[in-house]
This record gives C-alpha cells, sequence and structure tokens, in this order.
C-alpha cells in the first residue's frame, strides 16, 4: 500500500510539474524570426459573415496566385469560439498570421501570443495606416497589429417618422440630443408608433457580449465617466458620472423593442436604431431617403462614440516573420481593404483607401461616421474634441468588458444601477490588484 | 447498493497473487484513465486553485493561500450561483422525478401503440443541450412573435402582454428549469417503466381484492415495488441536476436570460476562466462545488441506509 | 355475455380511450418544440419567429439547407461531411472503447476479489461527482501536443466512471449461480466475464452505449478547446457558425440543428423499440 500511495503521489508532482513547465515555456516571447520570406504561411481568422469570408478567401487566393514563392494556408474558426481557441492555444500552436479582435490585443500581448510587426510589414504599409488603426495596434510605442478596416457606430433613424412625429433631430456631432432630449424623443415616438416602442438596442446581440461594452460605453465616457482610470476601477466606472449615464440608459427600455428578429427598424417597429455600420447597406436599402445617420445622445461632455474592430497581428513564435508581413501588406493594399469594406459596409482603416471611399468622406452618406473617425482618441487620454474613444488598451481589458457588459445586461433588466457599476468595479479592482496591475 | 463481497483476508504481500491478477486486470484500464483523465486533472485543479494563475500565461502560477476560497466565501454574486444551483435541484430533483413517475405509470399501459408514445416522450433525450437551449430560447423569446408569448396572448384572448420570460428575475430560473425538464424527464421515465414492469401483476390482484382503491395501491404496491429504482433516479438526478451548465450558459450569453437570477456554480467556473482569464477563481468554485455535491450525495446515501436498516 | 361483463367491457373501454386522449395531448405538448425546430428549418427566418405561425406548414423551401451546406464548403471552413465524419468516428469510438474498459472495471469491481478493490471502487464513485468543467483546463494543459486530433477528442472520455456504476450495478444484480457452475467448467475469471456476463448483461451494454453516444454527440466544451484545424472538427462546434454570429438567422440556425440531431434521430427511430426496452430491462437494482 505505501509504494503505491507513493507513486500516486510522485504521479500527481511530475504532472504538477509538468503543468507549471508547459506555462512556463509557452510563452518566452519574441521568438519570432523573419525566415527567408517563402514557404507556407498560416493564417486564422473569425468565420463572420459570408461576404466577408468570401472577401478574405479571395484575396487569399489572388495572393497565392500572384507569386510563387508564398502560400497562404487559410483556417477560419467560428466568430463565437474564435477569442476563445487563441486564448487556449499554447502561443508555440499559434499561426503565422492571426486575425485578434482589437481590445483583446493587449492581452495577447501580455501573454507573448504576438509578436510586433513592424520590422515585417513594410514601412509604406504603417505610413498608410489611419492614426485610429495604429492606436489601436500600439502597446508601449510598439506596433503589433494593423486592420484593414475600423468601425462606425451612431444613430440610424427613420427621418420620415421623426418629422411625422414632431421630433427633430441633430445634423450635426456638435448638435447630438441631450440625454433629455433623447429621452422625451422616446417618448413621443413610442406614443406615435403601434407597437409601443422607439428604439432598437440591438438586444439581439446580446447586451452581456462585447456588443455592450463597444455600444454604450461611450455613454458613460460622454457623461465624463469612464471604464477605468489609472488602473482603478473604483470610483470611475462606478463614479457619479457613470451611474448618471447608465440611469439614463435604464430609463429608455421601456421605448426599447426586443428586435428578436433584427428588423425592428425596417419594420417600422421603432423610428431609432442604435447603429454599427454593418447595419447601414441593409438599412439603406429599406429605407432609402428616409434613413438619418445621427451622432449617439451626449451626455454632457459631448457625444462620444465607439471605435475599433478586427485586426491582424502575428503569432509570437512565427519563423515566417517576412512571408508574413508580405502578405499582411498585400491585405492591407487598396484592392483588398475596398474589397473588404464593400463586403461588410466598414470605414476603411487605410488612408488612400479612406480617401477613395465614397461612403464615409466628405459629402458622402455616412460623412458623420467618417468625421467622428477623424476625431478619435484613446480611453486614456479623452479630450473634449474627441467623439471616438478606444476600449482601454491594457491586459485587463477581458475584465473590464466581461464585468461592464454583464453590469449592462442587469441594469437593462431593472438592476439597481451603482450597486451593479459596483459590483463590476470591485471585481475589476480585484483583478488588476492580483495580477500586478497587468503590468 | 449493496456493498461488494467482503476483501481478501490475504493481505500479507505486497504484490496480488494469481488468484487476484485477473481482477486487476480487468480494473487497470478503467481506473488509469479515471485517475489519468479526472482524479489527476481534478488534483491539478485543487492545486491550482491556491494560486493566481492564468490560462497559457507566461508567467508561473504564483500561490496565494486560501484568498480565491475567502474572496468566494465573500461574493454575493457566488452564493447567488450556489442559491440558484440549489434551487433548481431542489425543483428540479422531486418535480422531475413525479413527472417521470407519472408518465411512465402513464406508458406502462398494455395498449397499442403505447412503445409509440414511450418513444415520444423520450425523444428530447436525444437532442444536445446546446440545441436544446437554442430552440427554446426562441419558445421564451420576449417579443410578440415568441412562441410561449403568442400561446398566452391566445389563450387569454390577447389579456396578457409579451413577457420577458427569461429577462425577468422572477421567471427565469423557472424556465430554465422548464426546459431542463423536458430534455431529461424521458430518460428518467424509462428507468422508472423498468420498475414499474418488474412488480408482479398479482400484487396489484390482491391489493384489488383487499378493496383498496387506485391512490391506495399506488401507495402500497407501486411506490414499495419501485422503491430501489426511485432512489437511484433520484441519486442520478442529483447529480445530474448539480450538473446545471451548458444551457444556462448558452441562454445568459446569447439568450438574454437574466445572469444574476440564472448563473449556476459552473457558469461561474468557466467564465472566470474564459473571460477573465482567472484559472485560481475558476478552480476554486469546481473545487468548492465538489465538496458540495459529495456532502450532499453522502448525506443522501445515510439516509436511504438508515431507512432501509430502519 | 353478463350484464356485469359487458359493464366492464365498456369502461375499460373508456378508460383506454381516455388513456389515448390524456397521452396524446400530453404527447402533442412534449414533441412541440422538436416539431417546431423540423418546421422553422423548412421556413424563412422571418417566419421562424411569427408566434403560432411559426407551427404552419407554410412557406416551406430549402434554401436554409442550401446555406448551411453552402458556409461549410472550403478548405478553409472545413466541409459539413467532414465535421458530420468526425463526429461519428469519436462518437463510435468513445462508445465501443468505453464499452469494453468500463465493463471489464465494473465486473471486477463486482465479481472479484483483489486488494485494494473496495478503496479503488470509492474512489471511482467519488469520482462520479467531478464534472467535466472542473478537470477541462487542466487537461488541456496535459494533452496540449495531442491538439488537433481525433483521438485527443475521444480519449479523456473512454473511462467514464458514470458507465463503470452503471455496469456495476447490474453485474451485482445477475444470479451468481451460472458463473460459478463456469467456472468449475474450468473457465477463468476473464473467460466468464466474456461468455457469461457480457451475454446476459446485453440491455445494460446497450443502455450505456446510447448514454455515451448521445453525451459524446453533444461535445461543445473540450472540442472548442483542442480543435482548431477544421479537418478534426465535430459537427456541434459548427452550430455556433450560426447561432454565434450576429444578427441569427433563425432559418439556418434550425436547419443546422436539425442536421446535427439527423444521425441520432435516425439511429433512433430504426431502434426505437430496442432502444426503449433496452433501456427499461437494463433498469439499476439499486
Amino acid at each position: 500500500m505505501k509504494h503505491r500511495k507513493k507513486a500516486g503521489a510522485s504521479v500527481v508532482a511530475v504532472t504538477t510539474a509538468a503543468l507549471l513547465l508547459a506555462s512556463c515555456s509557452s510563452g518566452g516571447g519574441g521568438t519570432s524570426s523573419a525566415g527567408d520570406g517563402t514557404g507556407d504561411v498560416e493564417v486564422w481568422a473569425h468565420q463572420g459573415k459570408d461576404t466577408e469570408v468570401a472577401a478574405l478567401q479571395d484575396a487569399v487566393a489572388n495572393f497565392n496566385a500572384s507569386q510563387s514563392d508564398i502560400n497562404v494556408k487559410l483556417t477560419l474558426v467560428p466568430e463565437a469560439d474564435y477569442t476563445t481557441t487563441i486564448q487556449s492555444t499554447s502561443a508555440d500552436d499559434l499561426p503565422d498570421v492571426l486575425e485578434l479582435d482589437g481590445p483583446t490585443l493587449a492581452s495577447f500581448v501580455y501573454d507573448a501570443k504576438v509578436a510586433p510587426i513592424d520590422s515585417y510589414v513594410s514601412q509604406e504599409t504603417i505610413d498608410n495606416a489611419t492614426v485610429g488603426n495604429v492606436n489601436q495596434g500600439t502597446l508601449d510605442g510598439t506596433l503589433y497589429a494593423l486592420a484593414q478596416f475600423n468601425s462606425g457606430l451612431g444613430l440610424c433613424a427613420n427621418g420620415e417618422m421623426l418629422d411625422a412625429a414632431g421630433v427633430s433631430y441633430p445634423d450635426s456631432i456638435d448638435s447630438a440630443w441631450s440625454a433629455d432630449e433623447f429621452l422625451s424623443a422616446l417618448e413621443t415616438l413610442a406614443a406615435e408608433n403601434d407597437s409601443g416602442y422607439a428604439l432598437d438596442i440591438k438586444e439581439n446581440y446580446g447586451l452581456g457580449g462585447e456588443w455592450g461594452t463597444y455600444a454604450f460605453s461611450p455613454l458613460l465616457q460622454s457623461a465624463g465617466g469612464n471604464l477605468i482610470a489609472d488602473n482603478k476601477a473604483s470610483g470611475v466606472i462606478d463614479g457619479p458620472e457613470s451611474v448618471a449615464a447608465m440611469e439614463a440608459f435604464q430609463s429608455w427600455m421601456p421605448y426599447v423593442d426586443p428586435d428578436e428578429d433584427d428588423a425592428a427598424l425596417v419594420e417600422g417597429r421603432v423610428a431609432i436604431s442604435w447603429c454599427g455600420h454593418w447595419l447601414y447597406p441593409g438599412y439603406s436599402e429599406a429605407l432609402g431617403d428616409d434613413l438619418v445617420i445621427l451622432p449617439l445622445p451626449d451626455m454632457g461632455d459631448g457625444t462620444k462614440s465607439g471605435a475599433g474592430s478586427w485586426t491582424w497581428g502575428m503569432g509570437s513564435t512565427t519563423k515566417q516573420g517576412a512571408a508574413a508581413g508580405a502578405f499582411l501588406d498585400y491585405l492591407l493594399n487598396d484592392e483588398n481593404v475596398k474589397a473588404m469594406t464593400t463586403a461588410n459596409g466598414a470605414p476603411p482603416a487605410t488612408e488612400s483607401a479612406l480617401a477613395a471611399d465614397t461612403l464615409y468622406s466628405s459629402g458622402g452618406p455616412l460623412e458623420l461616421w467618417g468625421q467622428q473617425l477623424g476625431a478619435g482618441c484613446n480611453a486614456d487620454s479623452i479630450t473634449d474634441d474627441c467623439v471616438t474613444v478606444l476600449r482601454p488598451l491594457t491586459a485587463g481589458y477581458p475584465v473590464i468588458t466581461s464585468e461592464f457588459a454583464s453590469a449592462l445586461a442587469a441594469i437593462a433588466t431593472g438592476d439597481d444601477v451603482q450597486s451593479a457599476l459596483t459590483g463590476a468595479a470591485t471585481a475589476i479592482d480585484q483583478s488588476f490588484a492580483d495580477n500586478n496591475d497587468y503590468e | 447498493m449493496s456493498n461488494p463481497t467482503a476483501e481478501s483476508p490475504r493481505r500479507r504481500s505486497l504484490r496480488w497473487n494469481r488468484r487476484e491478477l485477473p481482477g486487476v486486470a480487468m480494473a487497470t484500464p478503467g481506473i488509469i484513465g479515471l485517475l489519468v483523465f479526472v482524479a489527476i486533472p481534478f488534483l491539478v485543479a485543487i492545486f491550482l486553485s491556491f494560486h493566481n494563475a492564468q490560462l497559457n500565461s507566461p508567467r508561473a502560477p504564483n500561490y496565494i493561500g486560501i484568498t480565491q476560497y475567502t474572496r468566494l466565501f465573500a461574493d454575493a454574486q457566488f452564493w447567488r450561483a450556489l442559491g440558484n444551483n440549489l434551487t433548481f435541484a431542489a425543483v428540479v430533483i422531486p418535480v422531475q422525478t413525479a413527472i417521470a413517475l407519472g408518465l411512465a405509470m402513464l406508458v406502462n399501459q398494455r395498449l397499442r401503440g403505447i412503445s409509440v408514445f414511450r418513444a415520444l416522450f423520450f425523444l428530447p433525450v436525444i437532442f444536445p443541450m446546446a440545441l436544446v437551449a437554442v430552440i427554446w430560447r426562441l419558445i421564451l423569446a420576449r417579443s410578440e412573435g415568441g412562441l410561449l408569448n403568442s400561446l398566452v396572448h391566445f389563450v387569454t384572448f390577447g389579456q396578457v402582454g409579451p413577457q420577458d420570460w427569461l429577462g425577468n428575475s422572477a421567471t427565469a430560473l423557472p424556465s430554465i428549469i422548464l426546459l431542463s425538464i423536458w430534455q431529461g424527464v424521458g430518460f428518467q421515465m424509462i428507468i422508472l417503466l423498468a420498475g414499474l414492469q418488474e412488480i408482479p401483476q398479482e400484487r396489484y390482484e390482491a391489493a384489488q381484492l383487499d378493496r383498496a382503491n387506485r391512490w391506495q395501491q399506488f401507495l402500497y404496491v407501486t411506490l414499495p415495488g419501485i422503491r430501489n429504482t426511485l432512489i437511484f433516479v433520484v441519486l442520478l438526478t442529483s447529480i445530474l441536476a448539480f450538473r446545471v451548465y451548458d444551457q444556462v450558459y448558452i441562454l445568459i450569453t446569447s439568450g438574454g436570460a437574466n445572469r444574476t437570477a440564472t448563473q449556476t456554480v459552473l457558469y461561474q467556473a468557466t467564465t472566470s476562466v474564459f473571460d477573465q482569464n482567472n484559472l485560481g477563481r475558476a478552480s476554486a468554485i469546481t473545487v468548492v462545488f465538489f465538496a458540495i455535491v459529495l456532502g450532499i450525495t453522502v448525506i443522501q446515501r445515510r439516509l436511504v441506509r438508515q431507512e432501509s436498516e430502519a | 355475455m353478463t350484464n356485469a361483463q359487458s359493464q366492464r367491457a365498456r369502461s375499460r373501454r373508456w378508460r383506454a380511450a381516455r388513456s389515448y386522449l390524456v397521452l396524446t395531448v400530453l404527447a402533442a405538448a412534449y414533441v412541440a418544440p422538436a416539431y417546431y425546430l423540423v418546421i422553422g428549418s423548412f421556413k424563412p427566418a422571418a417566419d421562424v419567429l411569427s408566434g403560432l405561425g411559426g407551427f404552419a406548414p407554410q412557406h416551406l423551401n430549402l434554401d436554409n439547407y442550401r446555406s448551411v451546406f453552402d458556409s461549410l464548403a472550403s478548405d478553409s471552413t472545413g466541409y459539413f461531411w467532414q465535421f458530420m465524419t468526425n463526429s461519428i468516428l469519436i462518437s463510435l469510438a468513445v462508445v465501443v472503447v468505453g464499452l469494453v474498459v468500463n465493463s471489464m472495471a465494473a465486473y471486477s469491481f463486482a465479481r472479484l476479489s483483489w486488494r485494494g478493490r473496495d478503496k479503488s471502487f470509492l474512489l471511482v464513485v467519488a469520482l462520479v461527482i467531478v464534472p467535466f468543467e472542473a478537470v477541462a483546463i487542466p487537461l488541456l494543459f496535459m494533452l496540449n501536443d495531442m491538439r488537433n486530433s481525433l483521438l485527443v477528442q475521444a480519449l479523456p472520455f473512454f473511462a467514464n466512471a458514470f458507465s463503470v456504476y452503471l455496469f456495476y450495478t447490474f453485474f451485482l444484480g445477475l444470479s451468481k449461480d451460472i458463473e460459478e457452475a463456469a467456472r468449475l467448467d474450468g473457465l477463468g475469471s476473464f473467460g466468464t466475464f466474456v461468455r457469461i456476463a457480457v451475454p446476459s448483461a446485453k440491455p445494460v451494454f446497450a443502455t450505456v452505449a446510447i448514454l455515451t453516444f448521445m453525451t459524446t454527440w453533444g461535445q461543445y466544451l473540450w472540442p472548442s478547446l483542442v480543435v482548431s484545424n477544421p479537418r478534426y472538427r465535430p459537427l456541434p462546434l459548427e452550430l455556433s457558425v450560426f447561432s454565434g454570429q450576429m444578427p441569427v438567422d433563425w432559418g439556418e440556425v434550425l436547419a443546422f440543428g436539425t442536421l446535427l440531431i439527423l444521425p441520432v434521430l435516425i439511429f433512433f427511430v430504426a431502434f426505437q423499440r430496442f432502444f426503449v426496452q433496452s433501456l427499461a430491462s437494463s433498469a439499476v437494482k439499486g
């Protein structure tokens, strides 16, 4: 018996040691190398809309056909599992090139899963990226990722319904509705509509997921609050400004259509939709000239909006840096950026493609969102002029977004705002304290 | 369950003798599998629960003692999750067993085509829980287009408007209980049906001669006759009921279910690791979970044993 | 025929009619969600969430199925039939190996005596309680080198404490007489197990096989952690291609859901009689 017990104990010890070793060796960081610029390049991306998938598959096929040195092999993982897949894959097993959701980048840098790309991607490509694009991909002065497109967020409304209800609406960033004006607009519109609703906040996307943080944390910042400041959430995410913003949000809920069929605006059940750029093509087709694009409500400190989207980085252990960089150069050229933004309606994240774009440039239907993106900033340096705020560039972001979005979902179903936000603040601060502020 | 036959008295030598070897050999693959893929990982989870650790991080776990546990016990959300687990179990165990027994008695009649009905009641058991959650998310949808809302509207002649079944804290957990029972009850039904079929028909005939009515027959013939099967079903349902996770996870993340009102302990464990990358906390949660379910199982067994000795 | 007899016959017929009525109403309510799944898979997405209209068999077409197959038909996304094949292979492997490993262990616990047996069995019983979610992450570390294979998806599930427990209770309840006779005829422990215990345990083998197949078929968490290569992905992971993408196209989700349970459903309908009866006759004697 004694012997067997000992054997059992040593199995445990060995496993534990192996586990520790595995967790030590899986990182390391900075082990990427350029390679000779030929051979296979493995690429991972999320499997999103069919049109986006087709644009990416075409880009890969065209790249492989355009030259004979490099062969790109694309793997698509369903969007819902994509980030978990990267998380559960050790750095050694990650591909040469991988797509990342912008705000998760810092946590993957922290886990040494992505490599700096500035020595592999050409300088022209970097210079051609928009400021917001470079900001999203830069941590501590090092560039880790570049995106093909940015994102636009605001209100999409049925102008005819607003006019019919006698609700006047803003025509520029500066004239955004105040919180009170927005609420009274909702009251009026709901009373006019047989559905009893006035607003669609894309509840069908799930407020408790990334949509919640992307779309509604700008409200905090517009009120003068924020998600986090100086690595501290207490007094910020649950400060009086943030609480006021979320109380206003809660007061809109009676007018919100559940929108389970994703058609509330199109079918006229609501007059206003909390709206991401990807909705524009469908709305525009359904409403035609009646569709108006408005800024999000101004909670006091000027309207704020979201920015950032999927971006491209490289696995930290890639031995194909040069070839991977060549592929990223190709992916970020005008032709491919245009193909992708045509497929998903997003604002291009390169200067040359943005200049050629007809939607977001001056005079285009989404000019307002173009202007918003032109006035961008990071979450830790919000100025009065800034409109689009990137989600916080910290490795603690997964905790921040999970806590905020959960609180938001609870607030939407009627929970007390202060206690929901304070709960989030406590959890975020605990996580930052445990991990030495994710430095 | 009864005890295995008494252990062999010969235990002097350190190695198994030849007579014992076949037994050891036959049990070995299973035991090794369970040790390597369940017991050892679980020991690792216990180890991790005393650390601050992340998934696939370049930093080694650092020891923080029982901090994860003291935090858990001070966390209102954790208690809420545990409370939801207990409520779920407290409702599902008796209700699902009762419904299963009712259905089993219904399909235990000698009627033509009864096997079709048995199959229909068993059908949901073959549905993966992920799919069940998706179907019920549509049924419970909070718009007028939701199946249940539409039904309520129809039945009440439009007097009752659409309800947010999953979002409302009062109806969220009952909704999850409902769909869980729908999916699982067929399995218990079949086990109980087997128990019912083993009761000799003569006992019912004897009871009828004694002028026992149907309720008395149920109390004095049926229940004692399926006592052991019932105990098994209750134990089984308890273990499964505490494990509730898939449907909760899917409905909270993509079905608009009220998180506070529906989250369970295992939901907290997985979100801790996948949303917040807090492996230590997740491990502590699963260890506490194991301890609680173990405790409840032991108590249940004690009660059962005492009763059978009494 | 006496008056009393005809009265009894009439009351029996009336009772049967009443039973059929109750059974039919219950079964209809019970099967409604499944019907909703299947009928919805043939409808445009807008029709799915149209209240009771969701039940109406109108606007039926195959568009949803077409787009499901179209979404899963390239090297980068993987192919539908590949996923289906992977799932079938994994499930069958877990069932077959699991039946052998767990029944042998159970028989050893129930019938053979060896030192450490009772303690080992206690361990098995305790392990029934450990939920897979608790061990998934440590397992991920241990099996990291086997990522992206079919084996890694099956390996942790071969030995199953609950299956051992089901077999164990059944073997305990078997009459010992035949086994002892077989032993007197010179059959060893293993021979007795194979020739005597296994044949009489057919129903419990069927039960465990069915249960194992169904739980393995629905696996989601583990494959999502260890598989990224489409070549090795099992079918359920692809559910999130349709349900995890905003906005959700409910028609496609239901079509995929129907395809997901189709193999199990065919299996179930084909062996329905055997299925239910075997489950019933393996009922555990407690």
